[in-house]
């Protein structure tokens, strides 16, 4: 079985855990992150078919993460989470072509639809 | 009529002068930021239920919305009862600062000496040690049979040391230090002075324990170091003494011996070789009220051989003597399955048993012949004990090593559960198997379809997800509560907060009526109960003791199968277990034991204090109940510039209404109304109920001659009681709220109710009190008009011929049904008492009332 890997940046070690944990359930190859630094590293040594990013951090912020992403790799998809939507990120975000776009807390099984619609187009 | 307006007038002006317009409006106040906070309550709950991604944002902003919203609620209940209850806010400021210690990761220091069980928050184990803080847990999360017990606390411990100047002498120790340094150590620990303040401490602890259980028991005093049955259980390195007299000196002799066990030869190598830190290692101790035993014992939850199944040793007396391996004990293998079964069992020759001496301490003797090889436990309670530990082994999320007691009445207590840890090697190997074989399956999270029979499909509202199975227990009325057998599902008309009593130990909830915002609805998601509100008519499809598996999917979508489906079982909360092991989530979500949790349940009990409240939920709870309090007696007051308009009805009721806003339909200068044009919606029911076809009997009923003195006598008695009886016949209403006094011959009810579209909000507190015959028949009366109550889902409370009965947190349509019967049983009972000579009247009455056959 070809098993889709998924990359989480989040600098809220509980949103890792909880997100590796609920998407590995799905059969996804996960590999969470703290900072987008060494996370953009990772994407160069390897495809990942999703990246799932928080908005504000500290240092590369998601912005940052889904600019560089979809620069260099466009076949892959950023789901965008933040605590701190309003109307500009969102709209900002959907200009830098994320797949998708959650406020947080985030519902676990809305998470997965939207990784599982992204990853049907793929096929 | 004139009479009324007297008496009307004889009552303006409440005696602390608020009138009753502002009074009413503080009060919905109070109801309006309640529900702000309850709301937020939930939400929390749900978002920390392991469904979501949160973080710390949600979780700070959430709060910041909960405290305000609380605060709020404070400052409108302040004005309300003109601050009655100002210590109310220190409460809110001790709640509030544990939170938002945990929320910063601190751990809170105390500078207390002793701490009861029932006071030890869950991040209290740094000071009262692990095995108190795992017995506390036991008795206040799950409310099980931990015996009345305080803990002596690590700063007692600091302090002692101190204070005795012993900290030196500690520091020099190490893994080399020669046995005879270690006992002069403890010879100096033993010859020590207890410092003053941990004297009182102890002494109050001691007078405290005394008025609970009585002058008469005797206390174990253990061991319960830091990290003591916690990551590792430290079995046998430490001292306990048991059967210790209740007396100051007694005590602290056995606290010196404890804590100078700290220092043995075997305990200093054993801390080394762990790696502790000797000199910083603090001892907490537990003072427990010894089980007189009858027979006592040893649990391993899991058998280290075999996962399915838990060892049970059981012998005569204490069970030290199975700890020291000197009795040839009674052997149970219990299968873990729901209904737990005994697959094996040997019943060993028990010479010798360890009895508690009269006067204090232990001596061991031998085995009477005539029981020495019985077995000494019935198969109910190997089955029991087995459940009991079934239940702490999935509360602390790993196989437990249990010490338990039964005594002679044969109930069962809990004296310790600590990790098994022979076992967890095995177990992570198991679950790591389990999470690969997970991994190669996407369709963990829906269960196999299924040909089971169905006995119910998507009725009602589902509360919280999951999968659950268990003999169906109807509740038909609420002190059957306490008769509810562990893992049932629990089967009832109405929703209840109540029921959290059960909740930690039910597997299921199913009700007839119900809604998602009740306290019962956050409270099961709280404790994560698979339940269902709302279905109808579960009471009449489940049978009493029927087998059932419930499952509940992530939408809402509801099967209710006959029968126990152990396939089934295993997709029970799958996803939330896993969650669980998360370290991170575990102290996240730990945040919601300060907040979610209802201990002040029924507003009838003792505890309904403000020392009761440890929640937030707690304190919105006391806020609620004392807000009715004050409006239903201040209700009488204040009223200038209101015309009373009289009720014009079939029945002669002599009703006037005073109507604050929306009670009635008519032109603004009219004086009486009539049944149609009342619109306020708890008065309509009443005497909707009243008029009822049958129910007032107009014919009087013929006193006895005794009871006619009596009636002469009470007279005065009557007239000359309190205000709350002398506005008899009065209706206040608004559209929502109703308080009406009324007066029928000698006795007196009092009504006030809210019934709004906010369950949360509504409310009814019924008074009933007096009567014109003598004591006994009027308490058959009050007897009658509490089994009819219950029955309906009041919470009641009688002294005499008085009887209180509350109820609240009901949708308002079943409300408006229950103020119906009430009215009904207002015009039933008026003569009532003088019918009911004997104590076979009042089942009789009782019933035809339910039957609505209400011939007299």
């Amino acid at each position: 079985m070809n098993q889709y890997r998924v990359m989480v940046i989040d600098d809220e070690k509980i949103v890792c855990d909880m997100a590796k944990m609920s998407l590995e359930q799905e059969g996804y190859i996960v590999e969470t992150f703290l900072n987008a630094e060494p996370a953009l590293a990772r994407l160069k040594e390897g495809r990942f078919d999703v990246v799932v990013t928080d908005y504000k951090m500290k240092g590369i912020d998601g912005m940052d993460v889904l600019r560089t992403v979809k620069n260099l790799y466009p076949e892959t998809d950023v789901i965008m989470i933040t605590a701190f939507a309003n109307l500009d990120t969102a709209i900002e975000a959907l200009r830098g072509k994320v797949h998708d776009f959650f406020p947080k807390p985030v519902k676990i099984k809305e998470l997965k639809t939207s990784i599982q619609r992204a990853l049907s187009k793929k096929k | 009529m004139i009479k009324v307006i007297e008496d009307l007038k004889s009552l303006f002006g409440h005696k602390r002068g608020l009138p009753f317009n502002v009074l009413f409006e503080r009060f919905k106040d109070v109801l309006k930021n309640n529900t702000r906070a309850l709301e937020i309550i939930t939400d929390m709950g749900e978002k920390l239920s392991g469904d979501y991604l949160f973080d710390i944002n949600y979780i700070k902003g959430a709060y910041s919305e909960l405290t305000a919203a609380v605060k709020d609620s404070l400052q409108g209940f302040d004005m309300l009862t003109q601050n009655s209850y100002s210590q109310l806010h220190e409460t809110f400021n001790r709640i509030d600062g544990q939170i938002r210690g945990a929320l910063n990761g601190r751990i809170q220091s105390t500078d207390e000496m002793v701490i009861f069980y029932e006071n030890i928050p869950w991040d209290k184990y740094p000071v009262v040690g692990g095995k108190n803080a795992n017995l506390s847990e036991l008795k206040n999360y799950l409310k099980l049979n931990v015996p009345e017990a305080f803990s002596v606390t690590t700063h007692a411990f600091d302090e002692f040391i101190k204070h005795n100047n012993l900290q030196e002498s500690i520091n020099a120790i190490d893994v080399n230090t020669a046995e005879s340094k270690l006992k002069e150590l403890q010879d100096s620990i033993i010859n020590s002075e207890i410092l003053p303040d941990l004297e009182i401490a102890i002494g109050k602890a001691l007078e405290e324990i005394r008025k609970r259980c009585g002058g008469d028991c005797f206390l174990a005093v253990r061991s319960s170091a830091e990290e003591e049955d916690r990551e590792f259980s430290f079995a046998g390195q430490f001292e306990t003494v048991l059967n210790v007299p209740l007396e100051g000196g007694a005590v602290e002799e056995a606290y010196k011996k404890v804590i100078a066990s700290l220092f043995s030869e075997k305990a200093v190598i054993y801390m080394k070789q762990l790696g502790y830190d000797i000199s910083n290692f603090k001892m907490a101790v537990g003072c427990m009220v010894m089980v007189d035993a009858v027979s006592s014992g040893i649990i391993y939850s899991t058998n280290p051989h075999r996962d399915d199944a838990m060892i049970i040793n059981a012998t005569w007396g204490l069970g030290r003597s199975i700890v020291e391996g000197e009795v040839d004990a009674d052997f149970y293998a219990v299968r873990k399955v729901l209904t737990p079964e005994i697959i094996d069992e040997k019943t060993g020759r028990k010479e010798s048993m360890i009895i508690n001496q009269k006067d204090g301490g232990t001596k061991k003797v031998k085995t009477p012949d005539a029981i020495r090889d019985k077995p000494c436990l019935s198969e109910e309670q190997v089955l029991e004990l087995a459940r009991l530990a079934m239940l702490t082994e999935k509360h602390f999320r790993g196989p437990q090593d249990i010490e338990w007691a039964i005594d002679k009445g044969g109930r069962i207590s809990i004296l310790q559960s600590r990790p098994l840890k022979v076992v967890e090697t095995r177990d992570v190997i198991a679950r790591s198997e389990a999470t690969k074989q997970s991994l190669q399956s996407t369709e963990i999270a829906s269960p196999p379809s299924r040909n089971d029979k169905v006995l119910m499909k998507d009725k009602g509202i589902a509360i919280q997800k999951g999968v659950a199975a268990g003999r169906v227990f109807i509740l038909k009325q609420a002190d059957e509560l306490d008769r509810v057998p562990k893992a049932a599902v629990l089967v009832s008309k109405h929703d209840s907060s109540n029921f959290v009593k059960v909740m930690p130990y039910i597997s299921a909830i199913v009700t007839d009526t119900g809604t998602p915002t009740s306290h019962m609805a956050s409270l099961c998601r709280e404790f994560r109960i698979p339940t269902i509100v709302n279905t109808g008519n579960a009471t009449g499809i489940l049978k009493h003791g029927q087998e059932i598996t419930l499952y509940i999917d992530d939408d809402g979508k509801n099967v209710i199968y006959e029968g126990i489906i152990g396939e089934l079982l295993e997709y029970a909360d799958l996803t939330f277990r896993r969650m669980e092991d998360i370290y991170e989530f575990r102290k996240k979500r730990y945040i919601l034991r300060y907040i979610s949790p209802l201990n002040l349940v029924d507003p009838m009990m003792d505890s309904f204090t403000i020392e009761g409240c440890k929640t937030m939920h707690d304190i919105l709870r006391f806020i609620h109940e004392k807000a009715v309090t004050e409006l239903v007696e201040g209700a009488r007051y204040g009223l200038k510039g209101r015309h009373p308009v009289k009720l014009d009805l079939p029945i002669p009721t002599g009703i006037v209404v005073i109507d604050i806003g929306g009670g009635l339909d008519i032109k603004p200068d009219k004086r009486n109304a009539t049944y149609e044009e009342i619109t306020s919606i708890p008065l309509r029911a009443i005497i909707k109920g009243m008029l009822h076809p049958g129910v007032w009997h107009s014919d009087p009923i013929p006193l006895k001659v005794g009871d006619f003195f009596t009636s002469m006598m009470r007279m005065d008695d009557i007239v000359s009681g309190s205000a709350n009886f002398s506005s008899q016949h009065i209706a206040i209403a608004s559209k929502e709220y109703l308080n009406m006094g009324l007066r029928f011959g000698y006795h007196f009810n009092l009504i006030d109710s809210y019934c709004s579209e906010n369950q949360r909000n509504n409310h009814i507190y019924f008074r009933f009190a007096g009567g014109a015959t003598d004591i006994t028949k009027r308490s058959r009366r009050i007897q009658l008009i509490a089994d009819i109550l219950k029955e309906y889902g009041f919470s009641i409370k009688t002294k005499g011929d008085l009887i209180i009965a509350r109820l609240a947190n009901i949708g308002r349509d079943e409300m408006v049904n229950i103020l119906d019967q009430l009215g009904r049983l207002i015009a039933y009972t008026r003569q009532m008492d003088a019918l009911l000579h004997d104590d076979s009247a009042v089942k009789r009455y009782t019933e035809n009332f339910l039957e609505e056959n209400y011939k007299l």
